[in-house]
């Protein structure tokens, strides 16, 4: 009994080591955030913009301007996908489970294109709330479709009912964006999936939101563990199964749809994150949910660095970097170790 | 002796021939296109009508690169009356084209692609129809609008009506004016862009007819170190926005988001001429007649009497 005591000390021990660790990474990569870009800026200049800001300093401007937006920018958006992508594997118990899966990727989608084609809307501010209106709604209509039927909604029905209702809202922004050019001319950029451009009134605009659902999802780990167990265990535990699944998909929606809604849709990071933070704490999502919300962003920002830097003048946009540097990662992952039934 | 009957017979026929076709016109490509009558019906690309229409050749059809509504080329003129057959790039409607029953097909012939407006497919579409012709876009609008002007007389405009004569006069007085502004600030530089939420587009002058007319009539454009294959930009980070200073920035105006776009970039005014004022319309593409052209000169003399010539160092 104290030796098993001492073995679950010693684990939780060397798992708040890895917290800080993943800690230390991330700050060290926020801050290789802020030093690289397609302009070439000395590190003490970077230092000097930070702790004695000149406004005359065009580096110092650039820094401020551009690059720490889009650091926070990924620090949110990195956090907020990791953390979905976390909490909706556990809670349809599906290990491809991700904001594109449930529709919420493209019910934000389809909401900025209808805003863009009908309303004639351009500015990215406006696209923040169609993309959350869009994917709150989406989310709401594939668990009404998931719940239908006696046993409510089920993993495999959630899982169905969002790729079949992905398939139907993607053809329909395919026919509008085929019929109108304008429209693919405008949302072009924001499809991709992108960091930069997106001015600290985004940030502001978003951060709140982001904020609820990572306090709703970091609490919601007890629920998900119950729910890991099957929901007849769950439900023998005294576990409420559709309240806690309910709780679990409002704080991924929050969180997907608020990261889609701030920096497009970028695929991948929420998908595998969660996998490895999974391969590093082992089950229980105590750890796994704040190992995806640290690792997430240390992916994202690491690719936004890369496609800063591999093709000057100019820039690749981080949903290009991230699907080239996830696919192949995630493939190794899947062919590694079979994927955890969850 | 049969050999030298058949030359002769060849001959005559080459010689006789034009003599029996009632309309013939050297196209961009450099194929002649005869046809036994003056071609009424014609389908003409958004470009070519933009040439044809303000001097007084309307054709039955128009193709379009994009929604008409946004076709810039388009823009102030009268339309009624002629059936549009596209408003995509690369797609024309080609049962709606056949039923016109056209006599000729109008576009730009494109020499760097070598194809005419709206590229392979909608040349492909509309062939069958009626042979397929019209002037070669090159190093100068001005020389294109010439070239309409000839095809127009050919397919019967009167050139010396009042409104045509009063577009064309409109256009030397501004072209004057433009002349004698550039001519006034000889340290005057200009740079043209197109702004993205992703980057800043510095355009090189060679890959803009326009352009290289506002060279030739004494306005100094920096040109960009072009690394794309196709020799139309230089793409720069918004952190590189300073890459180049110019006294005065042109904007791509066809489409006014362009500068909203520009204006929205907190490094845009890194440009000291941004960040002055000193900026200005770019008409990019655009132009096909006199009319639109005396106005865009206008608007660009203006920026530059107004423009202090000694902003960049």
């Amino acid at each position: 009994m104290a030796e098993a005591q001492s073995h679950h000390r010693q684990k939780a021990a060397r798992l708040i080591a890895g917290l800080l660790m993943l800690g230390a990474a991330l700050l060290a990569i926020a801050m290789l955030s802020l030093a690289t870009g397609a302009r070439a800026i000395p590190l003490e200049t970077v230092w000097a913009a930070l702790t004695a800001y000149d406004p005359n300093s065009t580096e110092h401007r650039i820094i401020w301007d551009l690059r720490l937006p889009r650091t926070i920018v990924g620090l949110l958006v990195g956090a907020a996908l990791g953390l979905s992508g976390a909490v909706l594997q556990g809670a349809t118990r599906n290990p491809l489970a991700d904001p594109s899966i449930l529709g919420i990727n493209a019910g934000a989608a389809l909401a900025v294109v209808l805003g863009v084609a009908v309303l004639g809307m351009t500015q990215l501010s406006l696209y923040v709330w169609l993309a959350f209106i869009g994917s709150g709604v989406t989310m709401l209509v594939v668990y009404s479709v998931a719940s239908l039927g006696r046993e409510g909604a089920t993993p495999v029905k959630l899982a169905l009912a969002g790729a079949a209702i992905t398939a139907v809202l993607q053809s329909i922004i395919n026919g509008i964006l085929l019929t109108s050019p304008r429209t693919l001319d405008e949302v072009r950029f924001w499809q991709v999936g992108s960091l930069s451009g997106r001015d600290i009134d985004i940030v502001l605009q978003v951060a709140p939101f982001l904020a609820i659902g990572m306090v709703l999802a970091l609490g919601s780990a007890r629920m998900l563990d119950g729910l890991s167990m099957g929901d007849d265990v769950a439900r023998a535990l005294g576990q409420r199964i559709g309240l806690s699944r309910g709780l679990a998909g409002l704080a991924a929606v929050i969180l997907a749809g608020g990261a889609t809604a701030a920096a497009g849709p970028i695929a991948f990071v929420g998908l595998t994150v969660p996998h490895v933070a999974r391969a590093i704490t082992g089950p229980g999502y105590r750890w796994i949910l704040p190992y995806s919300m640290l690792m997430a962003p240390i992916l994202l920002l690491g690719a936004d660095v890369i496609g800063r830097v591999i093709a000057p003048p100019g820039e690749v946009q981080v949903g290009i970097v991230t699907a080239f540097i996830g696919a192949p990662f995630f493939i190794a992952l899947v062919r590694r170790r079979k994927l955890a039934a969850l | 002796m049969l050999r030298s009957a058949a030359i002769a017979l060849a001959l005559l026929a080459t010689s006789a021939l034009p003599a029996f076709a009632q309309w013939s016109y050297v196209g961009g490509n450099g194929e002649t296109v005869m046809l036994d009558a003056v071609p009424t019906r014609i389908i003409a690309s958004q470009d070519a009508a933009a040439g044809l229409i303000p001097l007084g050749i309307r054709p039955v059809a128009i193709y379009a690169d994009s929604a008409v509504a946004d076709a810039k080329a388009l823009q102030g003129l009268d339309l009624t009356g002629i059936e549009i057959i596209g408003q995509a790039w690369g797609e024309v409607d080609i049962e709606k084209a056949a039923a016109l029953e056209p006599d000729l097909i109008v576009a730009e012939f494109w020499p760097l692609e070598t194809t005419w407006s709206g590229g392979a497919d909608v040349v492909n579409a509309l062939s069958p129809l009626a042979p397929i012709t019209g002037p070669e876009q090159g190093a100068s609008i001005l020389t294109l609008i010439e070239d309409y002007e000839e095809l127009a007389a050919s397919l019967g405009a009167d050139l010396a009506a009042p409104s045509i004569a009063a577009d064309k006069a409109a256009f030397e007085t501004a072209l004057a004016d433009f002349k004698a502004a550039t001519a006034a600030k000889p340290d005057l530089t200009a740079l043209a862009v197109w702004a993205g939420e992703d980057a800043l587009y510095v355009a090189a002058t060679g890959g803009a007819s326009e352009l290289m007319d506002f060279a030739s009539w004494g306005l100094k454009l920096i040109d960009p170190e072009v690394a794309d294959d196709r020799g139309y930009w230089e793409t720069l980070s918004w952190e590189n926005a300073d890459k180049y200073q110019p006294d005065l920035i042109l904007v791509d105006n066809r489409s006014a988001q362009t500068m909203e776009t520009a204006l929205a970039q907190p490094t845009w005014t890194l440009m000291k001429a941004a960040e002055a004022g000193q900026v200005t319309d770019w008409p990019a593409y655009w132009l096909r007649n006199y009319g639109a052209y005396a106005s865009e000169l206008a608007k660009l003399t203006t920026a530059i009497n107004a423009a202090d010539e000694n902003l960049a160092p």
